[in-house]
């Protein structure tokens, strides 16, 4: 018996790992091995401890993993975007009339202010809704005079009745003249404004003299215009409704809403003009220019009249050496070289303002309009990008020789005159026109020029516009940023853009309460501070998708590391928790057997 | 017979209840009223080392078409290695061929590279996309796009299923380069996108694009490769890939004022001389190819209005000295043509100025 059990031993004892006996292995409840003592907890606790401790460790592997991410306000942000967004954000405006000669009693100016907000909501209602319009909410004050009479429809409106009296006196005299007019006016609606917040309020003064046979209607540099002449009362409501609507409200042009490309602001609120005079061949003749007098005399003052809208700063240069990519033609009828609108988009490779002088062989040249006309400015824009002025000097018209290789100054008439240019086409880069008049169906009139460059209702028209697209700018901004970060739940945001965010939220709202109290300037200045803010967050260098650690990348990183050895530890522990579970059994049967 | 006359009204009015869905539904999908204002090239070679010739020769000839036809450097973004021309294996030093008969030099004069050399990387090209740049970055290495802006997308180099290897060292992932699109069409910076790719299995490089406005071409599709057009024997490499060989035989036949339409140009490739096909997708692209010019993309476009009159207000001011001024109240001359100042009084009286309306084309001009 034991020699047939012999080999068996043997055998397995190869296969068997360890050298232990085989009967504890083999059969826990054989008592041939039974095991007297209770199984000891030393080897559980260690192997216990250092699991325990791995899962201790856990949360901190955890944290130290995490992804910063700064909490950035969603909710406000989704507010501010309803606010703005849902309905096309308008302004408070108010409009005060003045008729002298027109109807007599407090009746007719009840009944003439109805009138004219009628007629300005029927014109309103035509043109579709554009950014930054005012809301026709207010009732028009409307005073009447006639002779020693005075009716107001509105206590508000100050008007100094028989102000206008000496009118007649004053045109016949023939020291008329419409700039002095305007001075003159703009004391006495100065002086009428009770509230003293002259800062939104629009005047139209009509003064109907029977002897004068043509309307003459104008707008003056301020806030206010005139319409004199033999006017019947339904032109003069029309006519006023139209100028406040289509002029002082939406800015004088023809189309409807603006739209972005005569936005020149940059996301920083920062323009930068480049001004330069290009000489097409030097081996013809040069000319130089003195800007800085021009900047210091002329163009300060233009800029710094439009600091609210943008900063803008100014640089010049001069080139000497730039060819024209496209062709122009000899026309003989009109004497001169000829390039089209055609040619337009191929004519010189740069940016911003350019006064372009031609060579001999192209001189002089002009531009012809596809009407057929010769162009008066010879110059033309590009929005978003610049402008051109070709000048063609006096020698090459007269056709007389010039000196080369001598530098020749442009003679300050001629540059006052490029400069009334440069001016037009800055203008109508910001989406006014460069003329000074407007026509409509109501007639025409008058626009009067201001030494600034932009009178101050086109200042008021250019705030309103760029403020409703700033607000809107900052509102997609932050909420493409939002909808961003959100889809990229492990992107690392930086403190810096929680910041830029929480500011651009504070400004919008500024902004914002700034355009329901009517202040124009400072709602551009808020709202600039937003975008700018805005886009900053949106475009900071940080967020890359290239650059962010994605849980596959992570789970990569850390499990060659800990994996192995936690496996190693949990068997371990689950070995000995097995092993301890065996020998107590062992015991307990032991025990039972002695008693 | 009466109940099917009947039925008629109704199958009909229902017919129309489709339409009308159908109508609407895709109105509501069309495109914006933005106006097209300018076009902006991106041209990336992500290849580098010599036997990468073709694909620097690629990126240089398409530069120099999309150059001829219009569009300034500034508006390009060229991104090479740039280790050809001046490379110890040229045998013919600073210059780069695209054909055998050398007739064209690529790399000759007014060639500006904006992104050079180990500058090429995914990072890069992904900042580029999505304008987040580090601040010291200068313009010319931004792209200033804005929603007006067409703009054309063309990458070569070796690429394999859903990727594009970068200088043999990293890799642009399809889902990377939708999720740039994406974020580029948020903040609105282009109106419209094509996206052309050479190199191997291109069409899966853009089959994750989700953004609308965007029409993609691939010289080969799935499990294609993209071939070389010919070995230049004497340079010693291959000089020409064929997709971009056939593309620019369709462009040397074309000069700024054509308008010859995409679908000409897509329906140019012939298989089996590209030993490839050429797959391009249109489900994200609103309009129809035949009414797109090539020139939309490849071009220049710049809308220009016309600036009818000086700002007069500065006569009193500026320079007491001069007295030739001319006083703005006196009127000038009738109808004379000449270079004289005509003024306000004058056109008010001309009863033939009147307001244009906006003339349509790519080029744009307002005369009022």
């Amino acid at each position: 018996m034991a020699a047939a059990s012999a080999p068996t031993p043997s055998s397995t004892a190869e296969i068997a790992e360890a050298p232990e006996p085989l009967p504890s292995k083999l059969d826990n409840s054989e008592p041939d091995c039974p095991r007297k003592t209770r199984p000891g907890l030393k080897r559980l606790a260690l192997t216990f401890t250092v699991l325990f401790s791995f899962l201790l460790g856990l949360p901190f592997l955890l944290k130290s993993v995490e992804i910063y991410r700064s909490p950035l306000p969603f909710r406000e942000i989704d507010d501010l975007s309803a606010a703005v967004e849902s309905i096309p954000l308008q302004f408070p405006c108010k409009f005060r009339a003045v008729f002298v000669g027109i109807g007599g009693s407090s009746f007719d100016a009840n009944e003439l202010s109805v009138k004219i907000e009628h007629q300005m909501r029927e014109i309103a209602a035509k043109d579709s809704t554009s950014c930054g319009a005012c809301t026709y909410n207010s009732s028009v004050c409307v005073v009447v005079e006639n002779g020693a009479d005075c009716f107001r429809s509105d206590n508000d409106f100050n008007w100094k009745c028989g102000a206008l009296s000496e009118l007649n006196k004053y045109e016949d005299s023939g020291e008329y003249n419409d700039e002095l007019f305007d001075e003159y006016l703009h004391s006495l609606v100065d002086e009428s404004d009770s509230r003293g917040n002259g800062n939104n309020v629009y005047t139209m003064i009509v003064v109907r003299r029977e002897g004068q046979k043509d309307v003459s209607a104008v707008v003056g540099k301020y806030r206010h215009g005139w319409i004199v002449g033999r006017v019947s009362e339904e032109e003069a409501v029309k006519k006023v409704a139209s100028v406040f609507v289509k002029v002082f409200v939406n800015g004088g042009k023809e189309e409807g809403s603006i739209s972005g490309e005569f936005m020149p602001v940059g996301a920083d609120g920062k323009i930068v003009l480049s001004f330069n005079l290009l000489n097409a061949d030097p081996h013809d003749w040069t000319y130089d220019w003195e800007f800085q007098e021009i900047d210091d005399n002329l163009l300060a003052p233009i800029l710094e009249y439009l600091k609210p809208l943008a900063d803008i700063s100014v640089e010049s240069q001069v080139l000497y050496h730039t060819p024209k990519s496209s062709f122009s033609y000899w026309d003989e009828t009109l004497g001169s070289y000829i390039f089209t609108t055609k040619d337009l988009p191929f004519f010189v490779e740069g940016r911003a303002i350019l006064q372009y002088v031609p060579s001999s062989t192209e001189c002089p040249l002009q531009l012809q309009l596809p009407n057929g006309k010769i162009s008066k400015s010879n110059g033309f824009i590009s929005p978003m990008w610049g402008s051109v002025v070709v000048w063609n000097h006096a020698a090459c018209l007269n056709g007389s020789k010039m000196e080369t290789r001598v530098r020749h100054m442009i003679s300050s008439e001629d540059m006052r005159k490029i400069f009334e240019v440069f001016i037009g086409q800055l203008r109508q880069l910001f989406g006014l026109k460069s003329k000074g008049i407007f026509r409509d169906a109501s007639g025409t009139m008058r626009l009067l020029t201001s030494e600034s460059g932009f009178t101050e209702w086109e200042l008021d028209v250019l705030s309103r516009q760029h403020t409703c697209f700033n607000l809107l700018q900052c509102t997609t901004t932050l909420g493409s940023l939002s909808r961003l970060v959100q889809s990229l739940p492990r992107m690392i945001i930086k403190e810096e853009i929680g910041e830029q965010v929480r500011y651009s939220l504070e400004a919008a709202k500024l902004a914002l309460s700034n355009v329901s109290a009517g202040i124009y300037d400072a709602s551009a200045v808020s709202s600039r501070r937003a975008r700018s803010f805005a886009e900053d967050a949106f475009y900071h260098p940080s967020m890359m998708s290239v650059s962010y650690y994605s849980f596959e990348h992570c789970f990569a990183v850390y499990s060659p590391f800990f994996l192995p050895v936690a496996l190693h530890v949990l068997l371990a522990a689950l070995r000995e928790w097995k092993r301890y579970k065996q020998e107590s059994r062992k015991f307990k049967a032991w025990k039972s057997k002695k008693d | 017979m009466a109940t099917s006359f009947k039925f008629k009204p109704l199958t009909i009015s229902i017919l129309l209840l489709f339409l009308y869905n159908a109508i609407a539904s895709s109105a509501s999908g069309s495109s914006s009223t933005t106006m097209h204002t300018n076009n902006w090239a991106i041209l990336v070679c992500t290849s580098r080392f010599w036997f990468n010739y073709r694909h620097m020769a690629n990126t240089l000839s398409l530069y120099r078409t999309v150059k001829r036809l219009g569009i300034p450097d500034e508006r390009i973004i060229l991104m090479l290695a740039d280790d050809m021309a001046c490379n110890a294996r040229n045998k013919y030093p600073a210059q780069v061929f695209n054909n055998e008969n050398h007739l064209l030099n690529l790399y000759g004069d007014n060639v500006e590279v904006d992104y050079r050399g180990y500058e090429v990387t995914v990072e890069n090209f992904l900042r580029i996309l999505t304008g987040r740049h580090e601040r010291a970055v200068p313009r010319s290495k931004r792209l200033l796009s804005d929603e007006g802006s067409h703009i054309l997308l063309y990458m070569t180099g070796h690429g394999g299923d859903e990727f594009l290897k970068f200088q043999d060292s990293e890799e642009l992932q399809s889902h990377d380069l939708a999720d740039a699109v994406k974020q580029m069409k948020e903040k609105r910076r282009f109106k419209e996108l094509l996206i052309m790719v050479d190199t191997c299995q291109a069409a899966t490089l853009f089959s994750q694009l989700q953004s609308p406005g965007v029409l993609a071409i691939g010289s080969s599709k799935k499990g294609e490769n993209s071939y070389s057009h010919h070995l230049d024997s004497d340079v010693g490499v291959s000089v020409v890939d064929r997709f971009t060989f056939y593309t620019l035989a369709f462009f040397e036949s074309l000069n700024m004022y054509d308008n010859a339409s995409l679908s000409s140009l897509f329906t140019s490739y012939n298989p089996n001389t590209l030993m490839s096909t050429a797959y391009y997708r249109t489900d994200l692209y609103q309009r129809r190819l035949e009414e797109v010019p090539v020139t939309n993309f490849f071009g220049s476009v710049m809308e220009t209005i016309h600036t009818d009159s000086p700002y007069r207000a500065f006569s009193n001011r500026y320079y007491r000295k001069s007295k030739t001024e001319m006083p703005s109240d006196q009127s000038g001359g009738g109808n004379r043509r000449a270079l004289k100042d005509l003024d306000i009084l004058e056109e008010l009286a001309d009863p033939k100025l009147n307001v244009r309306p906006l003339q349509s084309t790519y080029l744009l001009v307002h005369e009022g």
